[in-house]
Protein backbone atom coordinates (compact mmCIF):
# COMPACT_ATOMS: atom_id res chain seq x y z
CA UNK A 1 0.00 0.00 0.00
CA UNK A 2 3.05 2.28 1.03
CA UNK A 3 4.93 1.18 -1.94
CA UNK A 4 1.82 1.92 -3.90
CA UNK A 5 1.46 5.56 -2.35
CA UNK A 6 4.81 6.39 -3.34
CA UNK A 7 4.75 5.18 -6.72
CA UNK A 8 1.38 7.13 -7.65
CA UNK A 9 3.17 10.12 -6.16
CA UNK A 10 6.03 9.78 -8.23
CA UNK A 11 3.89 9.82 -11.58
CA UNK A 12 2.16 13.35 -10.33
CA UNK A 13 5.52 14.84 -9.85
CA UNK A 14 6.63 13.09 -13.23
CA UNK A 15 3.28 14.37 -14.86
CA UNK A 16 3.51 17.97 -13.73
CA UNK A 17 7.28 18.21 -14.73
CA UNK A 18 6.64 16.86 -18.12
CA UNK A 19 3.76 20.25 -18.45
CA UNK A 20 6.67 22.29 -17.48
CA UNK A 21 8.91 21.20 -19.75
CA UNK A 22 6.51 21.11 -22.48
CA UNK A 23 6.05 24.70 -21.96
CA UNK A 24 9.29 25.65 -21.76
CA UNK A 25 9.96 23.69 -25.21
CA UNK A 26 7.48 25.79 -26.28
CA UNK A 27 8.59 28.99 -24.92
CA UNK A 28 12.04 28.63 -26.34
CA UNK A 29 10.73 27.68 -29.89
CA UNK A 30 8.19 30.81 -29.89
CA UNK A 31 10.86 32.88 -28.22
CA UNK A 32 8.31 36.07 -27.68
CA UNK A 33 7.30 36.83 -24.24
CA UNK A 34 3.88 38.27 -25.98
CA UNK A 35 3.00 34.76 -26.98
CA UNK A 36 4.59 31.96 -24.37
CA UNK A 37 6.18 33.79 -21.64
CA UNK A 38 8.98 31.63 -20.30
CA UNK A 39 7.62 29.43 -17.07
CA UNK A 40 9.89 30.94 -14.77
CA UNK A 41 9.11 34.65 -15.89
CA UNK A 42 5.46 33.82 -15.23
CA UNK A 43 6.29 32.23 -11.68
CA UNK A 44 8.05 35.43 -11.15
CA UNK A 45 4.79 37.28 -11.84
CA UNK A 46 2.71 35.36 -9.85
CA UNK A 47 5.34 36.37 -6.71
CA UNK A 48 4.48 39.93 -7.91
CA UNK A 49 0.97 39.74 -8.02
CA UNK A 50 0.72 37.96 -4.07
CA UNK A 51 2.96 40.97 -3.13
CA UNK A 52 0.74 43.79 -5.20
CA UNK A 53 -1.46 45.70 -2.46
CA UNK A 54 -4.58 45.08 -4.13
CA UNK A 55 -3.70 41.17 -4.56
CA UNK A 56 -5.67 39.56 -1.20
CA UNK A 57 -8.81 41.73 -2.33
CA UNK A 58 -8.85 40.61 -5.59
CA UNK A 59 -8.22 36.96 -5.16
CA UNK A 60 -10.43 37.21 -2.01
CA UNK A 61 -13.60 38.75 -3.86
CA UNK A 62 -13.61 36.14 -6.06
CA UNK A 63 -13.34 33.44 -3.11
CA UNK A 64 -16.40 35.04 -1.71
CA UNK A 65 -18.33 35.08 -4.83
CA UNK A 66 -17.60 31.28 -5.12
CA UNK A 67 -18.53 30.23 -1.96
CA UNK A 68 -21.90 32.77 -1.95
CA UNK A 69 -22.72 30.54 -4.93
CA UNK A 70 -21.37 27.34 -3.47
CA UNK A 71 -23.34 28.04 -0.38
CA UNK A 72 -26.26 29.04 -2.00
CA UNK A 73 -26.62 26.32 -4.60
CA UNK A 74 -25.78 24.09 -1.34
CA UNK A 75 -28.54 24.62 0.23
CA UNK A 76 -31.21 25.15 -2.48
CA UNK A 77 -29.71 21.62 -4.01
CA UNK A 78 -29.58 19.93 -0.74
CA UNK A 79 -33.37 21.04 -0.09
CA UNK A 80 -34.88 20.17 -3.48
CA UNK A 81 -32.61 17.13 -3.97
CA UNK A 82 -34.42 15.87 -0.69
CA UNK A 83 -37.91 16.36 -2.40
CA UNK A 84 -36.86 15.11 -5.63
CA UNK A 85 -35.63 11.94 -3.88
CA UNK A 86 -38.42 11.34 -1.78
CA UNK A 87 -41.21 11.56 -4.28
CA UNK A 88 -40.78 10.20 -7.37
CA UNK A 89 -43.62 12.66 -8.70
CA UNK A 90 -41.28 15.73 -7.99
CA UNK A 91 -38.38 13.96 -9.73
CA UNK A 92 -40.27 13.96 -12.78
CA UNK A 93 -41.09 17.21 -12.44
CA UNK A 94 -38.17 18.94 -11.61
CA UNK A 95 -35.59 17.03 -14.33
CA UNK A 96 -36.54 18.94 -17.35
CA UNK A 97 -35.63 21.77 -15.45
CA UNK A 98 -32.14 20.52 -14.15
CA UNK A 99 -31.70 19.18 -17.73
CA UNK A 100 -32.41 22.36 -19.26
CA UNK A 101 -30.04 24.73 -16.76
CA UNK A 102 -27.69 22.73 -17.36
CA UNK A 103 -27.98 22.64 -21.28
CA UNK A 104 -27.99 25.94 -21.61
CA UNK A 105 -24.13 27.15 -22.53
CA UNK A 106 -23.03 29.16 -19.65
CA UNK A 107 -22.27 32.53 -21.76
CA UNK A 108 -25.72 32.40 -22.50
CA UNK A 109 -26.81 32.61 -19.05
CA UNK A 110 -23.88 35.18 -18.46
CA UNK A 111 -25.02 37.25 -21.39
CA UNK A 112 -28.88 37.08 -19.67
CA UNK A 113 -27.03 37.76 -16.17
CA UNK A 114 -25.81 41.03 -17.49
CA UNK A 115 -28.74 42.20 -18.29
CA UNK A 116 -31.02 41.55 -15.32
CA UNK A 117 -28.47 41.98 -12.46
CA UNK A 118 -25.48 44.16 -11.18
CA UNK A 119 -22.19 43.30 -12.08
CA UNK A 120 -20.97 41.65 -8.70
CA UNK A 121 -24.15 39.49 -9.10
CA UNK A 122 -23.51 38.13 -12.12
CA UNK A 123 -20.89 35.78 -11.33
CA UNK A 124 -22.54 34.81 -8.02
CA UNK A 125 -25.85 33.90 -9.96
CA UNK A 126 -23.83 31.76 -12.77
CA UNK A 127 -21.64 30.00 -10.10
CA UNK A 128 -25.43 29.31 -8.28
CA UNK A 129 -27.35 27.69 -11.85
CA UNK A 130 -23.87 25.97 -12.86
CA UNK A 131 -23.52 24.07 -9.44
CA UNK A 132 -26.95 23.96 -8.49
CA UNK A 133 -28.21 20.96 -10.91
CA UNK A 134 -25.20 18.39 -9.73
CA UNK A 135 -25.66 19.48 -6.10
CA UNK A 136 -29.66 18.63 -6.51
CA UNK A 137 -29.25 15.57 -8.78
CA UNK A 138 -26.74 13.93 -6.55
CA UNK A 139 -28.62 14.39 -3.52
CA UNK A 140 -31.53 12.95 -4.94
CA UNK A 141 -29.97 10.04 -6.25
CA UNK A 142 -28.19 9.28 -2.79
CA UNK A 143 -31.71 9.49 -0.89
CA UNK A 144 -32.87 6.85 -3.68
CA UNK A 145 -29.83 4.74 -3.05
CA UNK A 146 -30.24 4.30 0.50
CA UNK A 147 -31.09 0.70 1.14
CA UNK A 148 -34.71 0.20 2.62
CA UNK A 149 -33.24 -2.81 3.88
CA UNK A 150 -32.08 -0.50 6.64
CA UNK A 151 -35.25 1.94 7.27
CA UNK A 152 -37.20 -0.89 7.35
CA UNK A 153 -34.72 -2.34 10.73
CA UNK A 154 -34.85 0.97 12.33
CA UNK A 155 -37.84 0.92 12.18
CA UNK A 156 -38.68 -2.52 13.41
CA UNK A 157 -36.99 -1.26 16.23
CA UNK A 158 -38.72 1.39 16.94
CA UNK A 159 -35.55 3.87 16.68
CA UNK A 160 -37.33 7.08 16.99
CA UNK A 161 -37.88 9.63 13.78
CA UNK A 162 -34.83 11.81 14.18
CA UNK A 163 -32.06 9.04 14.81
CA UNK A 164 -32.95 7.30 11.40
CA UNK A 165 -32.56 10.93 9.86
CA UNK A 166 -29.40 11.06 11.36
CA UNK A 167 -28.18 7.18 11.71
CA UNK A 168 -29.18 6.34 8.49
CA UNK A 169 -29.96 8.97 5.87
CA UNK A 170 -27.45 11.59 6.41
CA UNK A 171 -24.92 9.02 6.72
CA UNK A 172 -25.87 7.03 3.48
CA UNK A 173 -26.06 10.54 1.50
CA UNK A 174 -23.11 12.02 2.45
CA UNK A 175 -21.14 10.58 0.17
CA UNK A 176 -23.38 11.87 -3.08
CA UNK A 177 -23.19 15.19 -1.20
CA UNK A 178 -19.69 15.15 -1.19
CA UNK A 179 -19.05 14.13 -4.62
CA UNK A 180 -22.10 16.85 -5.94
CA UNK A 181 -19.83 19.07 -4.33
CA UNK A 182 -16.97 18.05 -5.78
CA UNK A 183 -18.06 18.47 -9.15
CA UNK A 184 -19.65 21.55 -8.77
CA UNK A 185 -16.63 23.61 -7.48
CA UNK A 186 -14.89 21.73 -10.17
CA UNK A 187 -17.43 23.23 -12.97
CA UNK A 188 -18.38 26.62 -10.57
CA UNK A 189 -15.09 28.15 -10.47
CA UNK A 190 -14.57 28.19 -13.59
CA UNK A 191 -17.88 29.62 -14.66
CA UNK A 192 -17.44 32.54 -11.82
CA UNK A 193 -14.10 33.33 -13.56
CA UNK A 194 -15.95 33.70 -16.86
CA UNK A 195 -18.65 35.62 -15.28
CA UNK A 196 -16.19 38.16 -13.60
CA UNK A 197 -14.15 38.54 -17.51
CA UNK A 198 -17.20 39.47 -18.53
CA UNK A 199 -19.53 41.23 -16.17
CA UNK A 200 -16.27 43.33 -14.87
CA UNK A 201 -16.57 43.95 -11.29
CA UNK A 202 -14.36 45.85 -9.44
CA UNK A 203 -12.33 43.00 -7.80
CA UNK A 204 -12.00 39.84 -9.46
CA UNK A 205 -9.65 37.52 -10.70
CA UNK A 206 -11.63 37.26 -14.24
CA UNK A 207 -11.51 41.29 -14.28
CA UNK A 208 -7.73 41.18 -13.91
CA UNK A 209 -7.42 38.77 -16.42
CA UNK A 210 -9.58 40.48 -18.85
CA UNK A 211 -7.22 43.57 -17.81
CA UNK A 212 -4.17 41.53 -18.66
CA UNK A 213 -5.31 40.54 -21.98
CA UNK A 214 -6.12 44.09 -22.94
CA UNK A 215 -2.98 44.99 -22.68
CA UNK A 216 -1.62 41.82 -24.33
CA UNK A 217 0.28 41.03 -20.67
CA UNK A 218 -0.05 37.05 -21.46
CA UNK A 219 2.51 36.75 -18.69
CA UNK A 220 -0.64 38.04 -16.29
CA UNK A 221 -3.02 35.85 -17.57
CA UNK A 222 -1.27 33.08 -17.42
CA UNK A 223 -0.05 34.15 -13.55
CA UNK A 224 -3.72 34.44 -12.87
CA UNK A 225 -4.72 31.64 -14.27
CA UNK A 226 -2.23 29.68 -12.13
CA UNK A 227 -4.02 31.57 -9.35
CA UNK A 228 -7.23 30.46 -9.91
CA UNK A 229 -5.99 26.50 -10.86
CA UNK A 230 -4.67 26.50 -7.08
CA UNK A 231 -7.92 28.40 -5.77
CA UNK A 232 -9.64 25.26 -7.58
CA UNK A 233 -7.04 22.59 -5.75
CA UNK A 234 -7.49 24.11 -2.70
CA UNK A 235 -11.34 23.76 -2.46
CA UNK A 236 -10.54 20.12 -4.12
CA UNK A 237 -8.34 19.59 -1.39
CA UNK A 238 -10.75 20.77 1.43
CA UNK A 239 -13.71 18.79 0.12
CA UNK A 240 -11.34 15.66 0.16
CA UNK A 241 -10.36 15.96 3.33
CA UNK A 242 -14.12 16.69 4.68
CA UNK A 243 -14.75 13.40 2.76
CA UNK A 244 -12.27 11.36 4.62
CA UNK A 245 -13.06 12.82 7.94
CA UNK A 246 -16.89 12.71 7.90
CA UNK A 247 -16.89 9.03 5.93
CA UNK A 248 -14.22 7.51 8.06
CA UNK A 249 -16.00 4.32 7.54
CA UNK A 250 -15.16 3.75 3.88
CA UNK A 251 -11.52 4.38 4.38
CA UNK A 252 -11.00 0.56 6.03
CA UNK A 253 -12.25 -0.74 2.80
CA UNK B 1 -51.11 -16.36 26.49
CA UNK B 2 -50.61 -18.51 23.58
CA UNK B 3 -48.84 -17.53 20.66
CA UNK B 4 -51.33 -18.09 18.14
CA UNK B 5 -52.28 -17.36 14.66
CA UNK B 6 -55.23 -18.09 13.19
CA UNK B 7 -57.46 -18.20 9.72
CA UNK B 8 -54.81 -16.31 7.94
CA UNK B 9 -54.86 -14.41 4.49
CA UNK B 10 -52.58 -13.30 2.74
CA UNK B 11 -52.50 -12.79 -1.08
CA UNK B 12 -49.81 -10.91 -3.66
CA UNK B 13 -50.18 -11.56 -6.88
CA UNK B 14 -51.34 -15.17 -6.08
CA UNK B 15 -52.57 -16.28 -2.61
CA UNK B 16 -49.51 -17.12 0.24
CA UNK B 17 -51.77 -17.98 2.88
CA UNK B 18 -55.46 -19.20 2.41
CA UNK B 19 -57.15 -19.82 6.11
CA UNK B 20 -53.89 -20.70 7.67
CA UNK B 21 -53.42 -21.60 11.20
CA UNK B 22 -50.56 -22.16 13.54
CA UNK B 23 -48.92 -21.96 17.22
CA UNK B 24 -45.80 -21.34 18.82
CA UNK B 25 -45.10 -22.62 22.02
CA UNK B 26 -43.13 -19.79 24.00
CA UNK B 27 -39.80 -19.90 25.55
CA UNK B 28 -38.89 -22.32 22.96
CA UNK B 29 -37.66 -22.46 19.38
CA UNK B 30 -39.85 -23.22 17.31
CA UNK B 31 -38.27 -23.87 13.25
CA UNK B 32 -40.27 -23.17 10.26
CA UNK B 33 -39.38 -25.38 7.19
CA UNK B 34 -40.51 -25.22 3.44
CA UNK B 35 -39.09 -24.25 0.59
CA UNK B 36 -38.02 -20.89 -0.92
CA UNK B 37 -40.90 -18.62 -2.05
CA UNK B 38 -43.14 -20.83 0.15
CA UNK B 39 -44.19 -17.43 2.53
CA UNK B 40 -41.79 -18.29 5.24
CA UNK B 41 -40.58 -14.75 5.32
CA UNK B 42 -43.75 -13.37 4.87
CA UNK B 43 -44.97 -15.33 7.75
CA UNK B 44 -42.27 -13.28 9.99
CA UNK B 45 -43.39 -9.97 8.17
CA UNK B 46 -46.78 -10.45 9.11
CA UNK B 47 -45.67 -11.47 12.82
CA UNK B 48 -43.21 -8.81 13.08
CA UNK B 49 -46.03 -5.77 12.14
CA UNK B 50 -43.87 -5.04 8.97
CA UNK B 51 -46.60 -5.73 6.45
CA UNK B 52 -50.18 -6.94 7.16
CA UNK B 53 -52.34 -9.73 6.52
CA UNK B 54 -55.35 -9.72 4.35
CA UNK B 55 -57.17 -11.29 7.05
CA UNK B 56 -56.93 -13.55 10.30
CA UNK B 57 -56.15 -12.79 13.95
CA UNK B 58 -53.00 -12.60 16.13
CA UNK B 59 -53.08 -14.07 19.45
CA UNK B 60 -50.58 -12.56 21.93
CA UNK B 61 -48.21 -11.06 19.80
CA UNK B 62 -49.07 -7.67 19.65
CA UNK B 63 -48.45 -6.77 23.58
CA UNK B 64 -45.03 -8.68 23.15
CA UNK B 65 -41.68 -7.22 22.36
CA UNK B 66 -39.67 -8.26 19.03
CA UNK B 67 -36.46 -8.41 17.49
CA UNK B 68 -35.57 -9.64 14.13
CA UNK B 69 -32.81 -11.07 12.92
CA UNK B 70 -32.91 -10.40 9.28
CA UNK B 71 -31.60 -12.79 5.93
CA UNK B 72 -28.88 -10.10 5.39
CA UNK B 73 -27.48 -9.03 7.99
CA UNK B 74 -28.89 -5.32 7.72
CA UNK B 75 -25.72 -3.29 9.86
CA UNK B 76 -25.33 0.26 9.20
CA UNK B 77 -22.07 0.49 7.18
CA UNK B 78 -20.92 4.11 8.76
CA UNK B 79 -21.80 2.48 12.61
CA UNK B 80 -19.28 0.46 14.21
CA UNK B 81 -20.04 -3.01 15.40
CA UNK B 82 -20.95 -1.29 18.84
CA UNK B 83 -22.43 1.89 17.53
CA UNK B 84 -24.49 -0.66 15.15
CA UNK B 85 -25.84 -2.48 18.57
CA UNK B 86 -26.05 0.81 20.09
CA UNK B 87 -28.53 2.07 17.71
CA UNK B 88 -31.58 -0.16 18.80
CA UNK B 89 -30.90 0.36 22.25
CA UNK B 90 -33.94 2.18 24.26
CA UNK B 91 -32.62 5.63 24.09
CA UNK B 92 -33.99 6.70 27.33
CA UNK B 93 -30.84 4.45 28.51
CA UNK B 94 -27.75 6.48 29.52
CA UNK B 95 -24.85 6.20 27.09
CA UNK B 96 -22.43 4.23 29.58
CA UNK B 97 -25.33 2.35 29.80
CA UNK B 98 -25.95 1.53 26.76
CA UNK B 99 -22.08 1.24 25.88
CA UNK B 100 -22.42 -1.15 28.91
CA UNK B 101 -25.08 -3.20 27.25
CA UNK B 102 -23.65 -3.48 23.77
CA UNK B 103 -20.36 -4.65 24.67
CA UNK B 104 -21.69 -7.53 26.95
CA UNK B 105 -23.52 -8.65 24.21
CA UNK B 106 -20.20 -8.90 21.76
CA UNK B 107 -18.48 -10.51 24.09
CA UNK B 108 -21.21 -13.35 24.30
CA UNK B 109 -20.63 -13.80 20.27
CA UNK B 110 -17.40 -13.52 20.71
CA UNK B 111 -16.77 -10.62 19.15
CA UNK B 112 -14.80 -9.18 21.82
CA UNK B 113 -11.81 -7.00 20.32
CA UNK B 114 -13.90 -6.27 17.12
CA UNK B 115 -16.49 -3.42 18.79
CA UNK B 116 -14.45 -0.68 16.82
CA UNK B 117 -14.58 -1.97 13.72
CA UNK B 118 -17.09 -1.40 10.56
CA UNK B 119 -19.18 -3.54 9.46
CA UNK B 120 -17.23 -4.02 6.24
CA UNK B 121 -14.20 -4.87 7.78
CA UNK B 122 -16.10 -8.08 9.02
CA UNK B 123 -16.38 -11.43 7.86
CA UNK B 124 -19.90 -12.48 6.53
CA UNK B 125 -20.51 -15.01 9.84
CA UNK B 126 -19.39 -12.14 12.03
CA UNK B 127 -21.69 -9.26 10.58
CA UNK B 128 -24.41 -12.19 10.92
CA UNK B 129 -23.38 -12.27 14.48
CA UNK B 130 -23.44 -8.81 14.69
CA UNK B 131 -27.23 -8.68 13.70
CA UNK B 132 -27.90 -11.86 16.24
CA UNK B 133 -25.90 -9.64 18.95
CA UNK B 134 -28.14 -7.06 18.27
CA UNK B 135 -31.57 -9.22 18.43
CA UNK B 136 -30.63 -10.19 22.08
CA UNK B 137 -29.43 -6.61 23.11
CA UNK B 138 -32.99 -5.32 22.90
CA UNK B 139 -34.90 -6.84 25.99
CA UNK B 140 -37.58 -8.30 23.27
CA UNK B 141 -40.18 -11.31 24.10
CA UNK B 142 -39.90 -12.97 20.72
CA UNK B 143 -37.16 -13.27 18.41
CA UNK B 144 -37.82 -13.69 14.44
CA UNK B 145 -34.80 -15.14 12.34
CA UNK B 146 -34.82 -15.48 8.99
CA UNK B 147 -32.39 -17.72 7.81
CA UNK B 148 -30.22 -15.90 9.87
CA UNK B 149 -27.42 -18.72 8.27
CA UNK B 150 -27.92 -18.88 4.70
CA UNK B 151 -25.27 -18.51 2.71
CA UNK B 152 -22.83 -19.26 5.04
CA UNK B 153 -20.46 -22.76 4.86
CA UNK B 154 -21.20 -25.49 6.72
CA UNK B 155 -18.38 -25.19 9.36
CA UNK B 156 -19.52 -21.79 10.06
CA UNK B 157 -22.96 -23.18 10.11
CA UNK B 158 -22.05 -25.96 13.09
CA UNK B 159 -20.23 -23.13 14.78
CA UNK B 160 -22.68 -20.70 14.65
CA UNK B 161 -25.21 -23.17 15.91
CA UNK B 162 -23.42 -23.98 18.79
CA UNK B 163 -22.72 -20.82 20.46
CA UNK B 164 -25.86 -19.39 19.90
CA UNK B 165 -27.47 -22.11 21.81
CA UNK B 166 -25.77 -20.71 25.37
CA UNK B 167 -26.70 -17.38 24.02
CA UNK B 168 -30.35 -18.34 23.95
CA UNK B 169 -30.17 -20.88 26.56
CA UNK B 170 -29.34 -17.67 28.83
CA UNK B 171 -32.99 -16.12 29.32
CA UNK B 172 -35.05 -19.06 27.03
CA UNK B 173 -36.83 -16.19 24.92
CA UNK B 174 -39.27 -17.76 21.81
CA UNK B 175 -37.27 -17.98 18.96
CA UNK B 176 -39.45 -18.33 15.79
CA UNK B 177 -36.95 -19.63 13.56
CA UNK B 178 -37.43 -19.72 9.55
CA UNK B 179 -35.13 -22.18 7.28
CA UNK B 180 -34.89 -24.60 4.33
CA UNK B 181 -32.49 -26.66 5.88
CA UNK B 182 -33.80 -29.49 7.73
CA UNK B 183 -30.34 -30.40 9.58
CA UNK B 184 -30.60 -26.73 10.86
CA UNK B 185 -33.69 -26.96 11.75
CA UNK B 186 -33.28 -30.44 13.40
CA UNK B 187 -30.30 -29.04 15.91
CA UNK B 188 -32.20 -25.92 16.87
CA UNK B 189 -35.85 -27.01 16.52
CA UNK B 190 -37.99 -27.60 19.98
CA UNK B 191 -40.98 -27.73 17.45
CA UNK B 192 -40.14 -27.92 13.60
CA UNK B 193 -43.57 -27.11 11.42
CA UNK B 194 -42.93 -28.03 7.61
CA UNK B 195 -44.67 -25.44 5.08
CA UNK B 196 -46.33 -26.83 1.75
CA UNK B 197 -45.53 -23.98 -1.03
CA UNK B 198 -48.20 -21.32 -1.50
CA UNK B 199 -50.69 -21.01 -0.38
CA UNK B 200 -48.89 -22.87 2.20
CA UNK B 201 -50.41 -25.64 4.38
CA UNK B 202 -48.44 -27.75 7.56
CA UNK B 203 -47.35 -30.47 5.99
CA UNK B 204 -46.47 -31.94 9.18
CA UNK B 205 -45.13 -31.06 13.17
CA UNK B 206 -42.26 -32.29 15.08
CA UNK B 207 -41.59 -32.05 18.32
CA UNK B 208 -38.21 -32.43 20.34
CA UNK B 209 -37.68 -33.61 23.41
CA UNK B 210 -33.74 -34.08 23.57
CA UNK B 211 -32.54 -30.05 24.36
CA UNK B 212 -30.86 -28.50 22.13
CA UNK B 213 -27.58 -28.55 22.32
CA UNK B 214 -27.12 -32.30 23.27
CA UNK B 215 -28.66 -34.09 20.01
CA UNK B 216 -26.42 -36.32 17.85
CA UNK B 217 -26.85 -36.21 14.43
CA UNK B 218 -25.41 -40.13 14.28
CA UNK B 219 -28.40 -41.03 16.67
CA UNK B 220 -31.90 -43.55 15.80
CA UNK B 221 -34.16 -40.70 17.17
CA UNK B 222 -32.07 -38.08 14.91
CA UNK B 223 -31.97 -40.01 11.97
CA UNK B 224 -35.97 -40.82 11.98
CA UNK B 225 -37.00 -37.36 12.59
CA UNK B 226 -35.21 -36.16 9.89
CA UNK B 227 -36.73 -38.78 7.71
CA UNK B 228 -39.99 -37.85 8.70
CA UNK B 229 -38.93 -34.24 7.50
CA UNK B 230 -37.95 -35.09 4.21
CA UNK B 231 -40.64 -37.44 3.98
CA UNK B 232 -42.90 -34.34 4.29
CA UNK B 233 -41.17 -32.24 2.28
CA UNK B 234 -40.73 -34.59 -0.71
CA UNK B 235 -44.08 -35.28 -0.71
CA UNK B 236 -44.77 -31.52 -0.80
CA UNK B 237 -42.64 -31.58 -4.18
CA UNK B 238 -44.85 -34.21 -5.78
CA UNK B 239 -48.21 -33.29 -4.38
Amino acid sequence: MKHFITKKKTLTVLSIILMLVLWKVLAVVFDSPLTIPHPEATFLAVVKLFAEPGFLMVAGSTVVRGLTGFILSGLLGICIGILAGISPGFNTFITPMLVTIRSVPVISLILLALIWFRTGVVPIFIGFLTMFPFICTNVSDGIRSVDPGLVEMAHFYKVDKRRILTGVYIPAVMPFIISGASSAMGIGWRAIIIGEVLSQPVYGIGTRLQLAQTYLNVEAVIAWTLIAIALSFIFEKLIRWGESYLIKWQNGL
Amino acid sequence: MKLQINNLFKSYKDPVFKDFSISFPENAITCILGPSGCGKTTLLNIIGNIIPPDSGTLNGFRDKQLSYVFQDPRLLPWKTVRENIEFVLDKNLNAPERKKQAEQLIKQVELEGFSCYYPAQLSGGMRQRVSIARAFAVPSDIILMDEPLKGLDAVLKQNLIKWFLPIWKADRRTVIFVTHDVDEALLLGDKIVVLSKIPANILTQVTLDIPAGTRNPESEVFKNKKQELLTALENKESG
